[in-house]
């Protein structure tokens, strides 16, 4: 299965992209990593360019919140991307704040899952689950 | 006119510099104090030199930090660039300057050089007559090493490899080598002058696992690429690995090589130097821990012989650090270097052996590719992953290259990529680690291997 990666906007944390990356090919992932400092229009072209069925998008510095009230109207631009199963994970705000308020937020930016200072691999744990729910649920329709 | 005299007058002909007056600063180059010139204080002292780290929007705050240094006894005063200077934005960094002298509040996280200009700075350094260390990240800086040299800023860190890979996604790695080599050759031409200009590289690169015989290779790169056009006084430098016996190598690695890799291009004449950089890896929160990793970095810097030591503060986890934590780190230093004696002299044989063997085959790798200068050898031996950076955001990176700590913390190549490491050495830096773990545990050991002094 085909994953995006990258860290979004100005943000040049590049050890958890990296660390991102290993782990998605151990679980047998083909994984186009745009590395850090990456635009949400570099990440939904990839989509298109590369068919890839998940966005997996990183955010460290608190910037993924100013890109996240983007990614509705900029997706809805893109024809083929209804199916992208989109992910964020990362330090997604600036200071503290606390999950339950984040995550539903996040969602309603339009993403499926949200991991706010989740450890890595419960991370692609929750996304392996959720690419699984999604083919049952298709086979059952 | 020579085109590198036509270049510096384009350069220096910028809406944001106040008319550069060439005769002038060559004048006050040759005039000016020893007292200026690390590689004067390089060659006449005899103990480790000690320098912070520090930068402050406004000549007050500056001023100030400086005189807080003097009172700690420090060696070299350093002068960090803000980051819109870094990346040429002076427009920026003059409006933040302003900004930051109306309201008091720091909008700049350095000194604006260019913005405050050498006619304003030169005062600074020359009243207090101390060494002055340019500490920056600018792969374009032509503009800032001339108002540097005019200020009275005699080292000059950097260099193309070092402050690229570390720091920019997309920044054309060729233009940098060549903005650089003007950078070299401005150094070169000052030095006749007086004492030399030296320049320094910078080692800890991204500061993540990087293998010594990276670090090395890289250091005597850009030594060879300065000294070939003619800088008579360089400094190699690496920061703590994390393991004191790996540092110990290094550093007998090290000075060993620059000596054979000068000569081989008949530079025996320009003196070498060893810096130290305590901890860059992430730092802990516990101000007294943090304090006690900066004292065993300091052992560790005078076990590995260094000629200058570069300091961090007890604030590093927090943010930029205060005048007055800064100095302390200073005096705590020179405290710890003075009572500091009767050192064993360690020597490992084995270790010395392979990383000498590395660092030549990849050397050896770069000479042989079949481009016509040292620069173009070097950009396609970044480009064909010859020379591989672990966590490098550059795009040019292969980021082939795996490492991780063995048990006794020292960083060992697990995954080479196509870095030319000799089956032998390879051979022996997988075998001091578990190799039988999954990805899965092996990424989270990277983890903790990172975070070691957290």
């Amino acid at each position: 299965m085909k994953v995006i990666t990258g860290v979004v906007g100005n943000d040049i944390h590049v050890v958890a992209n990296r660390l991102i990356d290993l782990s998605l090919r151990a679980r047998g992932f083909e994984v186009f990593n745009l590395g850090v400092n990456t635009y949400l229009e570099e990440f939904f072209d990839a989509a298109v360019e590369t068919g890839a069925e998940v966005l997996l998008i990183s955010s460290l510095n608190g910037e993924a919140e100013g890109w996240g009230r983007e990614v509705k109207a900029l997706k809805a631009k893109y024809k083929t991307l209804d199916d992208l199963i989109m992910m964020i994970g990362g330090n997604l705000v600036v200071g503290s704040g606390n999950a339950e308020d984040i995550v539903p937020r996040y969602k309603n930016y339009g993403f499926d899952l949200v991991c706010h200072q989740v450890d890595l691999n419960t991370g692609l744990d929750l996304l392996e689950v959720f690419i699984e729910d999604k083919k049952l649920q298709k086979s059952n329709k | 006119m020579s085109l590198l005299q036509e270049e510096r007058k384009i350069i220096l002909s910028n809406e944001y510099v106040d008319a550069f007056d060439f005769a002038e600063v060559a004048e006050f180059v040759k005039n000016a104090s020893k007292d200026l010139f690390i590689s004067n204080h390089f060659k006449t002292k005899n103990k480790m030199l000690v320098q912070p780290r520090g930068g402050f929007p406004t000549y007050k705050k500056q001023f100030a930090l400086y005189e807080f240094f003097v009172e700690a006894n420090v060696d070299v005063l350093p002068l960090t660039i803000d980051s819109n200077t870094r990346l040429n934005d002076y427009a920026t960094a003059k409006k933040m300057l302003r900004l930051s002298e109306e309201n008091d509040v720091d909008m700049l996280n350095g000194y604006p050089l260019v913005s405050h200009g050498y006619r304003t700075t030169r005062k600074m350094i020359t009243h207090f007559n101390k060494p002055v260390s340019l500490r920056h990240g600018t792969p374009d800086a032509r503009l800032l090493i001339e108002t540097a040299i005019a200020s009275g800023i005699f080292e000059i860190e950097g260099g193309p490899i070092t402050y690229l890979l570390p720091y920019s996604k997309n920044f054309p790695l060729d233009k940098a080598f060549l903005y650089w080599k003007y950078v070299e050759r401005v150094c070169a031409n000052y030095s006749e002058l007086n004492e030399p200009i030296n320049r320094e590289s910078f080692g800890p690169l991204t500061a993540t696992l990087v293998p010594p015989c990276i670090t090395i290779v890289i250091q005597l790169l850009e030594m060879m690429l300065s000294l070939e056009e003619g800088v008579k006084s360089f400094s190699v430098s690496f920061s703590q690995t994390g393991s004191m016996n790996q540092d110990i190598v290094m550093g007998a690695v090290i000075k060993k090589l620059a000596k054979h890799y000068a000569a081989e291009i008949d530079c025996s004449d320009a003196a070498i130097h060893l810096v130290y950089h305590q901890w860059m890896g992430a730092f802990p929160m516990n101000k007294d821990y943090a304090e006690q990793l900066i004292n065993m970095s300091t052992v560790i810097a005078s076990m590995v012989g260094a000629d200058k030591i570069i300091t961090k503060t007890r604030e590093e986890a927090s943010g930029i650090p205060t005048k007055e934590a800064n100095a302390k780190t200073v005096a705590n230093t020179q405290y710890t270097l003075r009572i500091l004696n009767g050192l064993p002299n360690v020597v490992d044989e084995e270790e010395e052996e392979i990383l000498t063997l590395e660092v030549k085959a990849i050397m050896e790798a770069v000479f042989n590719d079949s481009a016509d200068t040292l620069w173009r050898k070097v950009f396609n031996s970044i480009k064909n992953g010859i020379i591989d950076v672990p966590f490098s955001p550059h795009i040019i990176n292969h980021n082939e290259m795996i490492t991780v700590r063995d048990a006794k913390k020292n960083i060992r190549i697990i995954k080479r990529g196509s870095v030319p490491i000799p089956d032998r050495c390879y051979e022996y830096e997988k075998a001091q680690c578990d190799l039988a773990k999954d990805t899965t545990s092996i990424v989270n050991d990277i983890v903790h291997d990172i975070g070691i002094m957290q």
